[in-house]
Parts: structure tokens; sequence; C-alpha cells
């Protein structure tokens, strides 16, 4: 049997303790160095997208990423994070040069990557690419190209005609007053349906900005935050108003709403088009997306403007390895006809390209058609998206809303608070 | 020098360099880092960083440190003294050698061996206010007319989460508290017995001062795992409603991960760190009262 003596183990304990410090000299700096480099023409690139991590639109993904691998002869490596984690997972990665590639972005959220100086600028890829001019607005931040924009949308009321019906409503409400009124006839259905399913829990009470806007508020002054002014108290009385009167449920955010829509459980939820394909997915009823039809954001007087909040997806570049095979990818994924035809044929996300919006299979779907007409046409971005902590900003005025509604605090004080909270985070 | 000389304490500090090496390289360094940061302006995402001095511990104090710590404070006894009393009564009960313990003793251990993140999404289904199984179980029963929005409300919501963690955590206190009483004589409860003591006489002059030792750490380490628990809260209510469940953990995390502000971030966990070290200073010096 070999034995070893003290020299020995002084030797291996030494290069142990080196190896260790190599280890320690190789962690990512806090700096936030670290961009990945390489060959920029390399015939391999990643792709990290959240989609993929999501049933129903994996599928689709998958097919667009092979179908340019098999046509370009490149390796695409695909990585995903779900979309709840997204974000923090995606500026971490890049933030240590541990992501490259194109990656799929939410419109809302590229302020935060622009800030980290790290993508690509896609003017030329943008420029060729026949986006409409909303969509490429989408993908632009200080004036540079940032994103190729892959789906643009909004995010606004569904109604379930067939509960409204029952309830004794006829036709849409397009006023606050008719929509208070419209819920205040379904809530007298019963049966644990929620007339509104609002979001509540803080996660998604950002869906309240739209409102204040509807209410006057602008939200945002030049940079003075306007959060707190009569308009978007008066907003916050009246969702108070609703929350007491039960017309809106406690404890819901999205994933609520979407699964008390699909049951037949409420009457009207805010989302985006993305909706059909969800709320389908999960009804038992099978016929409920015939019953679902989009609305304008009912108005405070007739004449004023639907508010409604722009939504949609976009695909950056990191500058570095594989970034102009990446970039390639990025233009095929969101402007070929066929491709961008094929995927809202799948998964209903309306493509971005004039070319798209008017292929047949796009232009002869009535929902989508519909919910551009009423919805989309008169969204606006959200006007925090441009400060990189917008998300805590939304999160300051939740979590005071959230005071509100439970009873905590005053509207006015409640906002006044989230006014002087936000402040501090419009960097 | 000869290696063959070393003396056994220079070898044992030998033994210990890898170890050390690694603790410089994945706790020390990046643990000093992060309390430096606290006196940079730094961003998660923006290049760079300006020193501001102790501008972001003033912030910080003059925020929500002070509700934030109430409820850490408010989560962390509940979270700790809740399961303690139900693995108290399990440990004694078992103890008593009832039939089918062993098998209850697995039963118990059940929530325990579930992942933390598992059992939360468990019980936010559980608390669900539009469609929970514990709305629809006092529903049909008769005991309430409407639902009750368990984590809609400040006061519920704290209770969900205390009733979530002791779920997850009397399992580890109950075995902690077993083995403590098993390694007690029975002649002792024999002899007390004899002189005519009760069982709660014999509960409170025999087994509760042979428990005080291992019922302490118990106590001690649970309070020391609540102050910096996570998961439970930020799966069940992400802090809220309006903060109301907000504590160090979830804070520091919205304020380096939604706000992407790594300055304040970190003297947030800088003041949590140092309240964390009075507990740990707790436990060194009553670990070493009984090793001496």
């Amino acid at each position: 049997m070999t034995t070893m003596n003290r020299r020995d183990a002084l030797r291996m304990l030494g290069l142990s303790t080196l190896g260790a410090t190599a280890l320690a000299a190789c962690a990512p700096d806090a700096s936030g160095g670290g961009a990945p480099k390489g060959d920029t023409a390399a015939k391999t690139f990643g792709f990290t997208s959240w989609s993929l991590n999501e049933e129903a639109q994996k599928g689709a993904v998958q097919a667009i990423v092979d179908a340019y691998a098999t046509a370009k002869q490149v390796k695409v490596h695909t990585a995903s994070f779900p979309y709840n984690e997204y974000l923090n997972q995606v500026t971490l990665k890049l933030r240590g040069g541990q992501v490259s590639g194109a990656i799929q972005l939410d419109i809302s959220w590229l302020g935060a990557l622009a800030a980290m100086g790290k993508l690509r600028d896609l003017s030329p890829q943008a420029a060729k690419g026949g986006y409409t001019e909303v969509a490429r607005s989408s993908g632009q931040f200080d004036g540079k190209q940032l994103g190729l924009p892959w789906t643009t949308g909004s995010i606004g009321l569904i109604a379930n005609t067939d509960l409204l019906k029952k309830a004794g409503v006829d036709g849409l409400p397009s006023t606050v007053e008719e929509f208070e009124a419209a819920l205040g006839k379904v809530g007298k259905l019963g049966g644990g349906v929620v007339p509104y399913a609002a979001a509540t829990k803080a996660a998604q009470l950002k869906d309240i900005l739209p409102w204040m806007q509807t209410f006057g508020s602008p939200l945002l002054n030049g940079e003075e935050i306007a959060v707190g002014d009569d308009a978007s108290v008066a907003a916050v009385e009246w969702y108070k108003k609703l929350y007491d009167a039960k017309l809106i449920a406690p404890d819901v955010d999205r994933f609520d709403a979407r699964a008390l829509f699909a049951q037949g459980k409420a009457a009207f939820y805010d989302d985006a088009i993305i909706a059909r394909g969800v709320v389908s997915s999960q009804a038992p009823d099978k016929t409920l997306t015939e019953k679902m039809a989009p609305l304008a954001r009912p108005v405070l007087k007739a004449g004023d403007t639907p508010r409604a909040l722009l939504w949609g997806h976009v695909i950056v570049v990191v500058d570095g390895e594989g970034a102009d095979a990446a970039a390639d990818f990025a233009s095929f994924a969101t402007s070929d006809t066929a491709t961008v035809a094929g995927f809202f044929e799948k998964v209903k996300l309306p493509p971005t390209t004039t070319a798209g919006l008017a292929d047949p299979k796009v232009a002869g779907d009535t929902f989508t058609t519909d919910w551009t007409e009423k919805i989309t046409k008169t969204a606006t971005p959200n006007p925090f998206w441009r400060y990189a902590g917008y998300a805590q900003i939304e999160s300051t005025i939740a979590e005071q809303v959230q005071a509100v509604l439970v009873g905590q605090s005053s509207a006015k004080e409640a906002l006044a608070k989230a006014a002087e909270t936000a402040k501090g985070l419009q960097k | 020098m000869n290696a063959r000389k070393l003396s056994d304490g220079q070898f044992a500090w030998l033994l210990m360099i890898p170890g050390l090496a690694l603790f410089l390289a994945i706790i020390a360094y990046p643990l000093v880092a992060a309390l430096v940061t606290g006196f940079f302006e730094q961003s998660l995402v923006r290049p760079g960083r300006a020193f501001v001095g102790l501008a972001n511990f003033a912030d910080v104090l003059g925020g929500d440190f002070w509700p934030v710590l109430r409820n850490t404070l408010v989560f962390t006894i509940g979270a700790t003294l809740i399961p303690f009393v139900v693995g108290y009564a399990l440990a004694l009960a078992l103890n008593a050698g009832i039939r089918g313990s062993g098998f209850l003793r697995g039963l118990f251990l059940f929530p325990w061996v579930i992942p933390g993140v598992v059992v939360s999404f468990l019980w936010l289904w559980i608390f669900n206010a539009n469609y929970g199984v514990l709305n629809g179980v006092l529903t049909q029963a008769g005991f309430i007319e409407t639902t009750v929005s368990w984590l809609g409300q400040p006061v519920t919501a704290m209770i969900a989460v205390i009733v979530t963690k002791t779920w997850a955590s009397f399992p580890w206190m109950m075995v902690m508290l077993l083995a403590g009483l098993q390694t007690m004589p029975k002649e002792l409860h024999e002899a007390a017995s004899v002189d005519g003591a009760g069982a709660v006489r014999r509960f409170r002059s025999v087994t509760l001062p042979h428990m005080k030792g291992i019922a302490g750490i118990v106590l001690l380490l649970e309070f020391i795992w609540n102050f910096q628990h996570f998961d439970t809260i930020y799966v069940l209510t992400g802090g809220g409603p309006a903060g109301s469940t907000k504590t160090f953990a979830v804070a520091v995390y919205d304020t380096a991960f939604k706000g992407f502000d790594l300055g304040h971030a970190t003297a947030l966990g800088g003041l949590w760190m140092l309240l964390l070290l009075v507990l740990v200073a707790f436990y060194l010096r009553r670990e070493t009262k009984e090793s001496s």
C-alpha cells in the first residue's frame, strides 16, 4: 500500500490552495464586467427565451429555432427560465458574461437591459424588416434600435359575453359608469362569479395604471411622478369602491384571473392578446373562446380616448460571441413572413411586420383584428419603463394601492407615499 | 524546514488550509464585497459605482427598516414558538410509547422532507381566496358564508405564513426533542411517581429541567433560521398585502432584483446581518458554555 508522508501532504495541500485561489480569481468582479468575447461570425450562438419554458408556446418557438438551424446549418443553444424569474436570471447572467446570442425580452424590460450597455444596435436589421412603426418603436431605447419586435399588442379588457347576456347586460360598456352598472348586474348572478377579475395581488396591481390614466392622470409629467394627483386618487378610490362592493375580488393575479375566466366565473379581466390561447387551454367549456370579446377600456366620459398598455416581445442580441448569427436569427424569427404567419397560427401572437399582418391567416382572424382595432390602436407604453428600476416603482405603487384596498390607508395618503418612494427610484 | 518534523498542531493547520481558502473565496470575499457595496451607489444593471458613505444606511433606517424589522420579528417568533409547542407535544406523545408510534413518527416527518417551495405552493392553493380548499371546507361546514381572503388581509396573511412555516418546521423540532426525551433515565420518572408526583408535576419537575438544554438549542437555531427565512413568504404573499409580511429576506430581494439597487440592498442586508450576529453570538456562547 502506498503511504503519504507529511511532505506529500504538504505538496497536495499547497496545490489545493492554489486551485481554490485560482477559483476565486476567476469569479466575476463586482463591477459587472465580463462581456462575452469571441468570433462574432461564429456559426453557433445562444437563444434564451421564456417561451421555451411554457407549454403553450414552446413547440412553436422550438420549430422556428429548428427551421433556422437547419436552413443555415448553425447550432442554436437554447436556454429558458420561467417568466417571473426571467429578468433576474438574464440580468445576472448578462452581468456575469454568461449569456450570449439572442434573448427574448418583454418590451417593459428593454430599459433595464439596455442600461447594461451590452446589447447590439439592430438598426440595419430593423430597416429591412418591414416592421410597422409602432412595433419598431417598441424595440427602441434612447434612440437606438436594441430589439427586433417579435409580437406587438396590448393589455386590455376581455369580456365573457355569455355571462353578460345571462346578467342582462346589453352590449359592451364603453364608459366607466356603464362598466360599473354592468358589474353590478353580473354581481347579482351569484354562484361565485367575480364580475371583474381585476388584479388585487401586488404582482399584477400595475394593471391599475391604465385606470389612473383613464381618470386623467398622466402618471409621469416630464420627470415628475404624477401618481398622487387628483385623477389617480379618484381612480384608486373607485377601485376600492369596487373592492368593497365585491365587484372585484381579493387575492387575484393574472393567473388567478385567467383561471376564473376559463371556468366561466369572471365576466371581465385584463390580459394580453395571448389570453385566447391560454384561456382555451384551461377552459372546460370548449366554446368559451367564441364568447370572449375584447373591449376598449371604458372611458370616464364619452369621447375620451380609451387607455391601454402597450405589450409585446422583442428579440435583442448581446454584442460579442455569435452576435452576427444571432442577429440574423432574430431577423428571421421576427420578419420572415411564412415564419411569423405560422407562429401566429400556432400561438395567436400577432406579427409585427406589415406583410405578416396582411397574411390571410392573420388578417382573417376576427379576434385579433378586433383586438387591434379596439385596444392596441390607442395603447401606449408605461412611462416608467424608461427607468431601470421601473419594476420597483410599479411595486411601490402596487403596495400602496393594496394598503388602500385592505383599509390601512386613504388613497390620497397612500399615493403620496408611493410617489415619494418612487422619486428615489427614478434612475 | 524538515516536513517530517512538523508538530501535530502545525499539521492540523495544514489540514485546515484548503477549507480556509475555500471559506475565503466563497464566503469571506463575497461577504466583504457585499458589505463594501453598502457604501456605494451601485446598480445591478448600470456599470460603475459612486461612494456615498453612510447615505444608503441612513436611507434604509429612515425608510421601511422598522416595519420590516417588526414583521421579521413577528414571523420569527410565531414560526419558532408554535412549531416548538406542536413538536414538543408530539415528541411527548411518541415518547410515551403509544401504539403505532413508529409509523406516526415517520408520518409526522413527511412535511419536513418536502421542499419548502413545494410546501408553500401547496398552502398557496389551500389559502386561495377564490378557489382555495380552506374556504371550500369552511363554507361547506357552514362556518363562513362568504369566502375569506386569507392572504389578502394583513393579519390573516401573517397567520397564514406562520401556519405554513409551522407545518414545515415542527417535524424537525419533534425529532430533536424526542431524541432529548429518549436520553432521560426512566428511573427519574419512576422515583417521582413513587414520591406521589402526578403527570403534570413530573413534566414540570423532571422532564422540563432535563430538556432545558436541547429545547434552548432547538429554539435558538429555529429562531436564527426563521430570521433569515425567504421562500415561504415569497411564494405565499411576496411580502404583501401592503408590505404586511415583508421581512428582511424579501425586502433585500426586492431592492436588489426589482429595483436593481445593490447599494441599498446591501445596506439593508448589512443591518440585517448585524442583528443576526447578535443571535449567533448567543448560540456560540451557549455552545461554549455547554462544552466547557
